[in-house]
């Protein structure tokens, strides 16, 4: 490990790091190309880049992977409706009555560090190999972080707010639409972010899990059909997604947050 | 740039030091022209305003800057990284919090491999050298502030290096704890007849414990004066309140005074700076 | 603030058991009740919610079946073997990375924004590299838990304290002694919490990968008696996974937290 504690010279936005990052990246993959290419690697396990780059045109033309997109977020969008109204209700709750969330607040944590999604068996006895196990799923999943940071923002409010409140007399329920909330809101959409990230996660593996719905499914059903170069076409469509969706949400959370 | 000291026997030199940073509002020089001896058993401090650079001598003295100009030798050894003559202390909190005071101690010892057994002896030694008998099993969490840095210098003594350089080790302490440990560092000093350097920013610490002072300038950090300070041995901090101790601090003050309104003026020059070039 | 306290406060006592546990007890009866409740009403097609004798009764059939002590072995290899080799891969890139500001910055992006992605999608391209044994489960595994340890453990170096690396090269410490006596003593709290996350994630990778396609492990099981329609089985073996799954999370909590002890 390096002990200089002189700086060298970053007088504007050094971007000879991420460059070296974005050219391994590269590199790799032109290594892989060559690698198949002389037939060092069986082109049967990994397909060249160059075909899975190529790949992509097809799901577009004949898999529908737009359609199956929005359905996708549909599904997101939903669960993400349905666990910000829940998760936001039971984080409130649970924050006004301490002996509530003394008994309950560390259950909940413990089920955000628990195997959720392998209930999805269960959930498609109950509602079907269909949309809503999947979207239930997703639900699930973002509800603890929702919960848990609902309860941190609201309890996290700086004391001298709230002291402000009652110099001015205000009653309990305008003490928290007025101050405690929108306080909280900060930490609340960190909440509402990572609990959106683990939906999407949930959502698309147990659509690839049952076989059923938009992205998930469309992977699992190329790589049934022994489509190669479409299942990794497909898998990294779906990791590109997840990385759009979390930098937008990462912006988001900025926006919301302009002092910090 | 006078220096009273003699040569041949000098067990530490340091010959025309210059440090240069590149920041983002340009190049600048840490450090210039500085040189300076110290004989074995001697109690040298270094003192001088903020940003004179006395921090950024005592990591190139210390082996852990070595993007420098000029050359430093140790009994004849040119540096080029930590030597093993060289112990530091540093400013900061350095006690590791998840060892025990005797571990912490033995720390040292336990990297050239000595065994187990001779290594908490040692500790031992030196744990009672500085007063903290007792506590050989404490975590540095239960301590004091003024406790954790005996800790470290405890630690740093039992590598028995020949030069020992500290760089404002009681900054962080208060005042009437920092004249009982420079105490403390001054009986064990004596005792050991440890060659000493002391980097601080406090005259009274300075004439307390020194035998000579080097007195730097404000950025770029030169040598201004080397004052001998002929007070008598052994010493205690009893003798902060003599006429003849107040004669020296008055006589540093005068040369730092100086220094150290350049340092302030230059500081506000440069917060006005960033303000218009954020705006 | 001993003394004035006592001295002003009136005598308050202390409960046998407290609030907290009465309401957790409360809630949990009230939640066993509805669910007896639902199970007896018809509302729901039939076995969706059994009683809760039949899901005691499967309980009991599970835990004294020697088959499914053997699956169970099955999974915690699977899951150990994950985590050891995705989790000593994390440590050492997050050791690398934590270490260099300049690959950090260069590599760490790729790690930060590529891990929260869903990975069973990859168990496709796990079969066709590993087999369809337990291999390709194991490889599952290792890539869920390899991101959180590594951006943990890279995140956990860069927050140690500046003064204690600087202490060590004072003493000419190696590179190794360094490592072993410096970094990875002042990291073992986030060490420690990677390792949770990782296990979790391994956890559920292996388990999800084995409920796609397996002939051995919890997950078939699970999956197993799905297809069967042996609804409290199901819930035994959910029940039963989801105990295991806290109680070793909480374990490894508790192994961190025993370093409390010592830390200030």
């Amino acid at each position: 490990m390096t002990m200089a504690t002189s700086t060298p010279a970053i007088s504007r936005r050094d971007y000879s790091a991420p460059l070296v990052g974005l050219g391994s990246f590269i590199a790799c993959l032109l290594v892989v190309e060559g690698l198949i290419r002389f037939g060092l690697l069986n082109r049967f396990i990994v397909p060249p880049p160059s075909e899975i780059v190529m790949s992509f045109g097809r799901l577009f033309a004949e898999e529908n992977i737009v359609h199956r997109f929005f359905f996708t977020a549909g599904e997101c969008l939903l669960a993400g409706v349905m666990v910000t109204i829940c998760g936001i209700s039971i984080g409130v709750v649970m924050q006004r009555f301490d002996l509530l969330r003394r008994a309950c607040e560390t259950w909940v944590a413990a089920f955000a560090s628990a195997p959720l999604v392998l209930t999805y068996p269960l959930f498609m006895v109950i509602f079907g190999r269909n949309a809503w196990t999947i979207i239930m799923m997703g639900f699930l999943a973002a509800l603890p972080p929702v919960i848990l940071k609902t309860i941190e923002g609201i309890s996290g409010t700086r004391k001298v707010l709230v002291n402000v409140g009652r110099s001015f007399n205000l009653t309990p329920a305008q003490q928290f639409w007025k101050i405690l909330f929108p306080a909280a809101l900060p930490t609340i959409f960190v909440g509402i972010r990572l609990g959106l990230i683990f939906a999407l996660i949930n959502i698309v593996g147990t659509e690839f899990l049952i076989n059923f719905g938009g992205l998930g499914q469309l992977i699992n059903d190329l790589a049934e059909r022994y489509d190669l170069s479409g299942t990794y076409a497909a898998i990294c469509f779906v990791i590109l997604v997840s990385v759009v969706f979390f930098i937008a949400l990462e912006k988001a959370e900025r926006w919301l947050r302009p002092v910090d | 740039m006078a220096s009273s000291a003699g040569s041949s026997d000098a067990i530490l030199v340091a010959d025309d030091i210059a440090v240069r940073f590149e920041t983002p509002e340009g190049p600048i020089t840490a450090v210039d022209n500085v040189s300076f001896q110290v004989r074995p058993g001697e109690f040298l401090s270094v003192i001088g305003p903020s940003g004179c650079g006395k921090s950024t001598l005592f990591n190139v003295i210390g082996g852990l800057l070595n993007t420098h100009d000029g050359v430093v030798t140790v009994a004849g050894e040119t540096i080029s990284g930590p030597h093993k003559s060289i112990g530091m202390v540093f400013q900061e909190e350095s006690t590791f919090p998840w060892r025990t005071v005797t571990d912490n101690v033995a720390f040292p010892l336990e990297l050239v491999g000595m065994p187990k057994q001779k290594r908490v002896e040692r500790a031992r030694h030196f744990i009672s050298l500085v007063g903290l008998d007792g506590f050989e099993n404490r975590y540095p969490g239960e301590l004091s502030g003024g406790m954790r840095q005996r800790v470290s210098l405890a630690r740093t003594l039992a590598s028995e290096p020949k030069i020992l350089l500290m760089d404002e080790p009681f900054a962080a302490l208060d005042e009437q704890t920092r004249l009982l440990l420079g105490d403390k560092v001054l009986q064990i000093q004596q005792q050991l007849k440890q060659t000493t350097l002391l980097i601080t920013h406090n005259i009274t610490e300075a004439v307390q414990m020194s035998d000579r002072i080097l007195v730097m300038t404000y950025r770029p950090g030169k040598v201004k004066r080397i004052v001998d300070i002929a007070l008598p041995r052994p010493r205690t901090s009893e003798i902060v309140g003599s006429e003849v101790f107040g004669r020296y601090v008055a006589e540093i003050w005068n040369d730092l005074r100086e220094e150290a309104n350049r340092g302030m003026r230059d500081e506000e020059k440069s917060v006005l700076r960033r303000e218009e070039q954020a705006s | 603030m001993a003394e004035t306290g006592r001295l002003r406060q009136a005598a308050v006592a202390t409960p046998l058991i407290s609030q907290v546990t009465l309401l957790r007890v409360a809630i949990i009866l009230g939640v066993l009740a509805g669910w007896e409740f639902l199970a007896h009403s018809g509302w729901l097609y039939r076995d969706v919610v059994p009683s809760l004798l039949s899901i005691g009764r499967a309980l009991i059939k599970l835990l004294s079946d020697r088959n499914y002590y053997f699956h169970l072995g099955v999974t915690a290899v699977e899951i150990g073997a994950a985590l050891a080799i995705g989790g000593s891969a994390g440590l050492a890139v997050g050791l690398l990375l934590g270490g260099n500001r300049f690959l950090s910055k260069a590599f760490e992006p790729y790690l930060y924004y590529l891990g929260p992605t869903p990975k069973i999608i990859f168990f496709p391209v796990m079969i066709m590299w590993f087999g369809v044994g337990p291999e390709s489960k194991v490889a599952l595994g290792t890539l869920s838990c390899f991101f959180p340890v590594a951006l943990n453990v890279a995140a956990g170096m860069r927050q140690i304290d500046k003064v204690l690396i600087r202490v060590g090269h004072s003493f000419r410490a190696s590179t190794w002694q360094m490592v072993q006596k410096i970094y990875l003593p002042a990291m073992r709290h986030p060490i420690i919490n990677g390792v949770r996350l990782g296990f979790g994630f391994a956890l559920i990778g292996t388990l999800l990968a084995e409920t796609k396609l397996s002939n051995k492990g919890i997950g078939f099981l699970i999956i197993q008696t799905y297809s069967v329609f042996d609804m409290p089985g199901m819930y035994a073996m959910l029940i039963v996974l989801f105990v295991l799954a806290i109680g070793a999370n909480a374990l490894i909590g508790r192994l961190g937290g025993l370093e409390n002890i010592k830390r200030n």
